[in-house]
């Protein structure tokens, strides 16, 4: 039986594809911290004007939010 | 955007010469392009000259240290230094809008329809139901044959819906307003794992879908003919949580897992292009920042962190020494400015993602935070709970 040289061979699969995918991760194109967090904070602020959460939506159209009645006291 | 790191060579493989989709292999320091197949084979031949199991393996450990060095090099800056200079964000004021009632038991996910407005949810009592937002009423119910249906989306179109869980399968229900049709008589089985399905998502169609499986795979299959499409392997152990990158970015996914790691593929290749591991405990949910160029995470570890593509790091962390529970669900408001976090203390944080300081903690459910999405429009987010209620907050 060569179940000891398949689990060996399994193994080096393992270790071989361990070593490949390291080579390629270890490879790739980088861009330093200073210019992707000034990426993230021009788009942050671009698209600020179009979010709800930060621009707020008037009770009227926000139909989440209940058109409060006027109260004539 | 572009994206300089992604694998999708296609062309004539280097060994058998067949026109394939290529990856890099490297043969006696030479760099080849074999296709998959001859990957594989080369993968699990014998032994190669001056190599043995133990060269490996310490070949791979200093491979792991030339890439945190790498990575190293490039952080000359935190995230929060850069966004000194930004506005601080004013008071916010947050409530429940809407309480959706009708689960008998613990709600483990939701999604939001493209029309703003529908919500699918699904539950551990075996229920999945679509609801509509606005008026709090169900529009369907289905009960599925299994307990614990961890995982559910709504179809691109709005027509259907998907779910699964300890069933190991994910299936899609077409959504019909016939009175008399059965949801369940149109079921169609798509994905068959060797273990519970965690998580699922249409790609941009209804035609294809993603999965995530405590099988420890992600894969890719056609609806129409439950075809597998690819498979992902690498996670360690079972995978809890997935994302889409947003369509203009290109086709790549991120998952999380019980490995602690959260890992970027390649939907074409198969192939895994980045992997991160810093958090100290299960990644629960990983959820892409609107540009596609980072995506932030959420952890048993009590920590939700951002991770930068382009940087290839972590470039924040999201934690407080009050938070000890651990984050379950996490969402970005459109901007990116905000990161919604549902957590196991029945809390929901929301989070200045560019300064790294809590905006607002919100009180309400009265269980584990499970789920959490924001809106198609970023109106209003939803969150489930074990509490077996959703709520809408804006």
């Amino acid at each position: 039986m060569s179940s000891s040289k398949v689990a060996i061979g399994s193994d080096i699969g393992q270790a071989r594809r361990t070593v490949e995918q390291l080579r390629m991760e270890a490879g790739i194109d980088r861009v330093k911290v200073s210019k992707a967090a000034t990426d993230l904070l021009q788009f942050c602020m671009e698209q600020a004007k179009s979010d709800p959460f930060l621009v707020g939506i008037p009770a009227a159209t926000n139909p989440f939010k209940e058109k409060k009645p006027c109260v004539i006291l | 955007m572009d994206q300089t790191f992604l694998v999708n060579v296609f062309g004539s493989c280097d060994k058998c010469f067949k026109k394939r989709a290529l990856r890099p292999v490297f043969k006696k320091s030479q760099q080849l392009s074999y296709c998959s197949t001859c990957a594989e084979i080369m993968a699990t031949d014998g032994l190669h000259e001056n190599e043995t199991l133990a060269s490996l393996k310490s070949e791979a450990e200093t491979l792991k240290g030339k890439l945190e060095e790498e990575r190293a090099k490039l952080h000359d800056v935190e995230l929060h230094q850069v966004a000194e200079r930004v506005e601080a964000l004013g008071q916010f004021v947050m409530k429940t809008r809407r309480t959706l009632k009708g689960h008998g038991n613990k709600v483990l996910c939701m999604d939001w329809c493209k029309d703003k407005r529908r919500i699918v949810s699904s539950s551990q009592d075996g229920k999945v139901i679509v609801w509509d937002s606005f008026t709090t009423n169900k529009e369907h119910a289905v009960t599925m044959p299994c307990t614990w249906v961890m995982a559910c989306a709504y179809a691109p179109s709005g027509c259907a819906i998907a779910c699964g869980g300890l069933d190991n399968k994910c299936s899609v229900y077409p959504l019909t307003f016939d009175k008399n049709e059965n949801m369940a008589a149109k079921k169609k089985s798509v994905a068959m794992h060797t273990n519970y399905l965690s998580a699922c998502s249409f790609t941009n169609s209804d035609m294809q879908i993603l999965t995530a499986s405590g099988d420890g795979t992600c894969a890719l299959w056609d609806v129409e003919s439950g075809q597998l499409l690819q498979s992902f392997h690498g996670h360690g152990a079972d995978v809890l949580c997935l994302d889409l990158a947003p369509s203009e970015t290109g086709n790549t996914f991120v998952s999380g897992g019980c490995d602690k790691k959260a890992m970027v593929w390649d939907m074409r290749s198969g192939q895994c292009v980045q992997a991160f591991e810093t958090h100290e405990s299960d990644v629960n949910s990983v959820r892409y920042y609107p540009s596609g160029d980072a995506f932030a995470s959420g952890s048993d570890d009590a920590t939700c962190r951002l991770y930068d593509l382009r940087a290839d790091r972590e470039v924040a962390i999201y934690s407080k020494e009050s938070i000890i529970f651990g984050a379950s669900s996490v969402d970005f408001s459109l901007s990116g400015r905000l990161l919604f976090a549902g957590y196991n203390d029945y809390t929901i944080n929301v989070w200045d993602v560019l300064k790294g300081s809590r905006v607002s903690i919100l009180f309400g459910h009265e269980n584990r935070v499970s789920t959490l999405r924001v809106s198609p429009d970023g109106t209003a987010f939803c969150s489930g709970s074990w509490d077996h209620t959703l709520r809408v907050w804006a």
